[in-house]
C-alpha cells in the first residue's frame, strides 16, 4: 500500500526532471530572446519538482493507514480486471484505423461485455454490442457527418 | 515509445497504401466517390474551402460520384498531406502557401514536389494596418520610422512567424530597408486576437489579411496603409498598394488543391476540368465575395509552375526575415 | 433602442420555420452537450454544411440554440455518472453527482436547468444593455492584464483544494507542463512534440478531461470493492427540487449570472474559467461551506448559472467586434460569413432586425430548453437504473468516439488511456484534478500572454502596474492563496475564544 502511495510523488519528480531535460535541449529561437522558449517550462519542472518533494516527504505520514480503495486496487481480482479492460482498450487503439470504427467497436465491445457479464447473459451481450455500435455509427457518421473510419 | 508507434503506425498504412493504389483506367474515372481532404478541424480556414469546393463541385454537376469532405488536421497541414499521399486520385486536399514554407522553415519535411497540382483557386490580399489614432499617413512613413529605431513599435501578426501575414510585413521592411531580424513581432493564434489587440492598443502596427481587417476599417477604427495586391482592390478603392508607394512588391496569400504524387494524366485531366468548371458556378463567386477572396485560378501546369517560382521567392524572404534553418 | 426593432424581432423568432430551427438547435445542443468529447464547437461545425441553404437569420438562431443548449446539455453527465464532457461542465460534478448519491439526481439536474435559465436570462439583459459599452472595455485586456486574470483564475482553483494545497500545486504545474507540449507561437520552436506531426497544435484538454473522469471513473467502478452494487432504482428520488433548495439557490444563481456573463465577454476566457471562479466564490462566502462537495445544491447552481451566461455573454465580442472569444463562437463567425452575415461594428447599425431576432430567439430558446431538460428528467434518471456492467463499456465507447472527434487520430487514444490510469492514481491518492485540467486550458496563453508583455514592458514590474484591472487582479490573486490561511487562523482563534464552537 505504501508503494501505492510513493508511487506518483515519485511519478512526478521524474515528470518534472523529464520536463527540465527537454526544455534544456529546445534548439534556440531564431528571433527575439534565444532562450525565449525555455523560461516557462523550466520554472514549471522546478515548481513541479519542489512541490513534488514536499509531497513525497510528506507522504509518511500516511503509512500504515488503511484505506478501503487501495485495498480494493492490490487485490488480485481488480488488478486483473483493471488489466483485461486496459488492454482491450489498448486493442481497439491499435485495430481502430486499421479494421475501421463499425468492426472494432463490435469486437471490442462485445470482448468487454463478455468479460464483465460472462458468458450466460450472452443476449444481452450481443444485443448490446449490436444496438450501441450501430446506434453509435448512425449517429455519427450520417446526422453528425463526421468522418470516422 | 511515441515515435515507435509512429513508426508502427506509418509502416501499416504504406501497406495497406500500396495494396489499393492500382490505378484507374481513363474510362472508368471515378470509380468510387471524391474526397476533400481538409488539413484541419472543422470551422478553420481550411475546412471552409474544401467545403465550398464541395459544395460548388455538386453545384456544377460535372462529378457524377458523390464528393465528401475528411478533416485530417494536425501539424499545420502536415498530417492531412501525408494521409493524402496514402491515397490514390480519388482524393485531393487543400493547400496554401504553407506547403511551400513549412518545408523552408524546416518544420515539415515534405514540398510541393511530393504532390501533384491540380489547381491554384483563390487568394486573399494582405495589408498593413494600424490604429485611427497612430498617426500614420502611409506606409513609407510608417517604415521610415522602423528604419529609425526598429524597436519603436510592436507588430503583431498571426498565426506563427514564418507565416504569409509576417512574411509580407518582413518583404516590405527589406524593401524599405530596414532590418527584420531587428523588429519586434508579437505571435497571436487568430485574426481575431489581433484585431483586439490593435483595437486596446496593446499592439501598435498588424500585417493582416484584408477580411479580417475590412470592418473595422469600415467604421475608421483603424487604418490601412499598404495593400500587397498588384491594383487597388475594387472594393477598396482608396487603400494604396505597395508598389505605388515605391515598394516593389506582390504578395498574393494563396489557396489551391493538389492531388497524391503521380497521378495518372487521364486523372490529372478529368480534374482540371471539375476545377475549371467549378470555379465558374455561382456558388463558388458567392464564396470568394463572402470572404473577400479574390479569383486566382491556375490549371494544373500553370499551378505546377508557379509553385516553382513561390519556392524561389519564399526561399529568399525566409532568408532574410532570419528564419532559415 | 427603438421598440419597432424589439417587436419585429420577437415575430420573426416566433416564424414557425425559426421556431422549428431554435427546437431543433435547443434538442442537438442538449444532446452534443451530453455526450463526451462533442462540445458545443464541434455541433456547430457539423452543421455547417445544413446552414448553407438555409436563411441567415434562421442559420444564427440554429446555431446559437446548440452553443447555449450545450452547456444545459453538459451537466446531466456530470451530475450522473460523474463524467464531465467538456470543461464547461467539470464544475457540475463537485456538487452534482453527490447529489446523485445522495438520492437527489432529479433534484439536482432539474435546479440545474433552471440555474442555466436563469443565468441565461440575465445574460441575454446584459446583451440587450450592456453589449457594445461591455465589448469595448473587453478591449483593454492586453497581455499583462490576461496574465493576470490566469493568475487569479488558477489561485481561486488551487485554493479549493483547501489543507491540500502542496498537492493542488503539484497538479497545477502538470498540467502547465502539459500545456506547453506543441509549437511555441513567439518563436516558432517545437517543444516536447518528439516530431509527431499531432503533437505540434498541443494536447487536447477535453481528451484529458474525459480521459482522466470517464476512463477514470470506469476504472475506479471496476474496484473489487464496489462490483456488485447495482444502483438501488428507489434512490432516485424526486423529478423537481424542493422549496427549500430553491431558497438556498437563488441567491447563488443571482450572483453567478453576472461573474459568467463578464467573464464570458472577455475572449479566451469562457465557460470553464467562469463556472470554476463561479463555485470558488460562492464556496468562499457561502454559509453551508462545510457541505461543498458532499451535494450542496448552492455549488450546482452557481457555475451552472454563470457557463450559461458566459455562453450568451461570447457572443458580444463575436457579433459586435467580430472577435470570437472561444473556440465555438470561432466556428460560428466562420459560418457566419460564409452565409452572408458580416458580424462587426456595422452588423448592429446594418441589420438590427438580425440581432433583435437572435436576441429574441434566445429568450425563447432558454425557456424551451429548460422545458426539454425538465422534461428529460425522467428519462436521464433511468441511466443510473442501467446495470453498471452494461452502462461503462457504453461509457467507454463514447469517451473514444468523443476523442476520436476531436483530433481526427488514434494518436488522442492513448493520451485517453493514460490520463484514465493517472487520474485513477490521483484520485485514490487525494490529487485534485480541476487545477490540472484548468492549467492545461489556460497554460498556453498564460505563457504567450507573459512573452508578449516581457516585449512590451521593459520592466517586469510594469505589468503589475499596467492598469486598474492588473492591480485588482492581482490583488484578488494574493486574497485567495492568503484565504485558507486566514481561515485558518480565524479557526484557531475561535476555538482559544470558545471550544463549544466547535468547526
Amino acid at each position: 500500500m505504501n508503494a501505492v502511495r510513493l508511487s506518483l510523488p515519485i511519478f512526478f519528480i521524474v515528470v518534472s526532471l523529464v520536463l527540465a531535460i527537454l526544455t534544456l535541449q529546445l534548439p534556440h529561437a531564431q528571433l527575439g530572446n534565444p532562450y525565449g522558449p525555455m523560461y516557462f517550462p523550466l520554472v514549471v519542472s522546478i515548481g513541479l519538482f519542489l512541490f513534488s518533494v514536499i509531497d513525497l516527504i510528506k507522504t509518511r505520514h500516511y503509512f500504515g493507514k488503511e484505506n478501503e480503495d487501495l485495498k480494493a486496487l492490490l487485490k488480485k481480482e481488480t488488478l486483473f480486471t483493471l488489466g483485461v479492460i486496459l488492454a482491450l482498450c489498448l486493442l481497439y487503439t491499435l485495430i481502430f484505423e486499421r479494421v475501421g470504427f463499425l468492426l472494432s467497436t463490435v469486437i471490442f465491445l462485445a470482448a468487454i461485455m463478455f468479460f464483465l457479464n460472462g458468458k450466460k447473459k450472452w443476449m444481452l451481450n450481443i444485443i448490446v454490442t449490436l444496438v450501441v455500435s450501430g446506434s453509435s455509427w448512425y449517429v455519427f457518421s450520417y446526422l453528425l457527418e463526421i468522418s470516422l473510419p | 515509445m511515441w515515435k515507435k508507434i509512429a513508426m508502427m503506425s506509418s509502416a501499416l498504412l504504406v501497406v495497406v497504401a500500396c495494396s489499393n493504389s492500382s490505378g484507374s483506367s481513363p474510362e472508368s474515372f471515378p470509380e468510387q466517390a471524391i474526397e476533400i481532404i481538409a488539413p484541419a478541424t472543422p470551422g478553420g480556414g481550411w475546412d471552409m474551402t474544401a467545403r465550398s469546393i464541395q459544395r460548388a463541385m455538386n453545384a456544377d454537376g460535372s462529378v457524377d460520384q458523390d464528393i465528401t469532405v475528411v478533416n485530417k488536421p494536425g501539424g499545420g497541414g502536415e498530417v492531412g498531406w501525408q494521409y493524402l499521399n496514402q491515397q490514390d486520385g480519388h482524393f485531393a486536399a487543400v493547400n496554401s502557401s504553407l506547403l511551400v514554407t513549412g518545408n523552408l522553415l524546416d518544420q515539415s519535411d515534405l514540398t510541393h514536389e511530393d504532390f501533384t497540382p491540380l489547381a491554384m483557386l483563390s487568394t486573399e490580399w494582405l495589408a498593413v494596418a494600424t490604429h485611427r489614432d497612430a498617426g500614420f499617413s502611409d506606409g513609407t512613413e510608417l517604415m521610415d520610422q522602423l528604419r529609425e529605431d526598429p524597436q519603436s513599435l510592436t507588430i503583431g501578426v498571426s498565426p506563427s512567424l514564418g507565416s504569409g501575414n509576417h512574411l509580407a510585413f518582413v518583404q516590405a521592411a527589406v524593401e524599405s530597408g530596414v532590418d527584420p531580424t531587428e523588429l519586434q513581432f508579437l505571435v497571436y493564434s487568430s485574426g481575431g486576437d489581433i484585431m483586439n489587440a490593435l483595437l486596446g492598443g496593446h499592439i501598435d502596427v498588424t500585417s493582416n489579411s484584408m477580411s479580417d481587417l475590412s470592418e473595422q476599417y469600415e467604421v475608421g477604427e483603424i487604418d490601412i496603409l499598404a495593400v500587397t495586391s498588384p491594383e487597388r482592390l475594387e472594393s477598396f478603392p482608396d487603400i494604396p498598394t505597395w508598389e505605388e508607394q515605391g515598394i516593389d512588391m506582390v504578395f498574393p496569400h494563396w489557396r489551391g488543391i493538389m492531388g497524391p504524387a503521380d497521378m495518372p494524366e487521364h486523372e490529372v485531366e478529368a480534374w482540371d476540368e471539375w476545377l475549371s468548371n467549378m470555379v465558374e458556378t455561382d456558388e463558388w463567386q458567392t464564396v470568394l465575395d463572402n470572404y473577400d477572396l479574390e479569383d486566382f485560378y491556375m490549371s494544373s501546369g500553370e499551378t505546377g509552375q508557379f509553385f516553382e517560382e513561390q519556392q524561389d521567392f519564399f526561399a529568399e524572404i525566409i532568408e532574410q526575415a532570419g528564419l532559415s534553418p | 433602442m427603438d421598440l419597432s426593432f424589439v417587436l419585429d424581432g420577437l415575430w420573426t423568432a416566433l416564424q414557425p420555420i425559426n421556431l422549428l430551427w431554435l427546437i431543433i438547435g435547443a434538442i442537438l445542443g442538449t444532446i452534443v452537450g451530453i455526450l463526451p468529447g462533442l462540445g458545443p464547437a464541434t455541433g456547430v461545425a457539423v452543421l455547417i454544411p445544413l446552414t448553407f441553404g438555409m436563411e441567415p437569420v434562421s442559420a444564427l438562431i440554429l446555431m446559437a440554440a446548440i452553443y447555449y443548449g450545450a452547456l444545459f446539455g453538459g451537466s446531466r453527465s456530470s451530475i450522473l455518472i460523474n463524467t464531465p464532457g467538456d470543461g464547461s461542465s467539470i464544475a457540475a460534478t463537485f456538487d452534482g453527482y453527490p447529489m446523485t448519491k445522495n438520492g437527489q439526481a432529479g433534484q439536482a439536474m432539474s435546479i440545474a436547468a433552471m440555474a442555466s435559465l436563469i443565468g441565461g436570462v440575465m445574460a441575454i439583459f446584459g446583451f440587450i444593455f450592456l453589449a457594445i459599452p461591455l465589448a469595448n472595455f473587453a478591449l483593454n485586456f492586453g497581455p499583462a492584464e490576461y496574465l493576470f486574470l490566469f493568475f487569479f483564475a488558477l489561485s481561486a482553483v488551487v485554493a479549493l483544494s483547501i489543507g491540500n494545497m502542496v498537492k493542488g500545486f503539484i497538479t497545477m504545474f502538470l498540467g502547465l507542463g502539459i500545456s506547453t507540449i506543441g509549437i511555441d507561437l513567439q518563436s516558432g520552436v517545437h517543444r516536447h512534440t518528439f516530431d509527431i506531426p499531432h503533437f505540434t497544435e498541443g494536447i487536447s484538454f477535453v481528451v484529458i478531461i474525459i480521459g482522466i473522469y470517464a476512463i477514470g471513473e470506469v476504472l475506479y467502478n471496476m474496484f473489487a470493492n464496489k462490483q456488485p452494487k447495482d444502483v438501488d432504482g428507489s434512490k432516485i428520488g424526486q423529478k423537481w427540487f424542493t422549496k427549500e433548495q430553491w431558497r438556498r439557490s437563488i441567491a447563488p444563481i443571482l450572483r453567478s449570472g453576472p461573474i459568467g456573463f463578464f467573464l464570458g465577454v472577455l475572449p479566451g476566457s469562457g465557460g470553464t474559467i467562469s463556472s470554476l471562479l463561479a463555485y470558488s466564490t460562492e464556496k468562499q462566502i457561502s454559509k453551508n461551506k462545510k457541505q461543498f462537495g458532499k451535494g450542496a445544491v448552492e455549488g450546482l447552481v452557481a457555475p451552472e448559472s454563470a457557463n450559461s451566461s458566459a455562453a450568451v455573454g461570447s457572443l458580444i465580442p463575436m457579433l459586435t467586434m467580430a472577435i470570437p472569444g472561444s473556440a465555438t463562437t470561432a466556428v460560428m463567425l466562420g459560418a457566419l460569413v460564409m452565409i452572408g452575415i458580416t458580424p462587426g461594428p456595422l452588423l448592429f447599425e446594418n441589420s438590427p432586425d438580425l440581432v433583435w431576432t437572435l436576441i429574441n430567439s434566445m429568450f425563447i430558446g432558454n425557456i424551451i430548453l429548460v422545458i426539454i431538460n425538465i422534461a428529460m428528467v425522467g428519462v436521464l434518471v433511468k441511466i443510473l437504473k442501467t446495470p453498471p456492467k452494461v452502462l461503462y463499456p457504453i461509457v467507454l465507447i463514447l469517451s473514444f468516439i468523443g476523442a476520436y472527434t476531436l483530433g481526427y487520430s488514434t494518436i488522442d487514444f492513448y493520451i485517453l488511456i493514460i490520463a484514465g490510469v493517472i487520474g485513477l492514481f490521483m484520485r485514490l491518492l487525494d490529487y485534485p484534478i480541476v487545477p490540472l485540467i484548468l492549467a492545461l486550458i489556460v497554460g498556453g496563453e498564460m505563457e504567450q500572454n507573459l512573452r508578449r508583455a516581457l516585449v512590451i514592458y521593459d520592466q517586469p514590474v510594469d505589468m503589475l502596474f499596467a492598469s486598474p484591472i492588473t492591480i485588482v487582479l492581482a490583488l484578488l490573486t494574493l486574497l485567495s492563496f492568503s484565504y485558507p490561511l486566514i481561515i485558518k487562523l480565524v479557526k484557531r482563534a475561535s476555538k482559544n475564544k470558545d471550544h463549544t464552537v466547535d468547526l
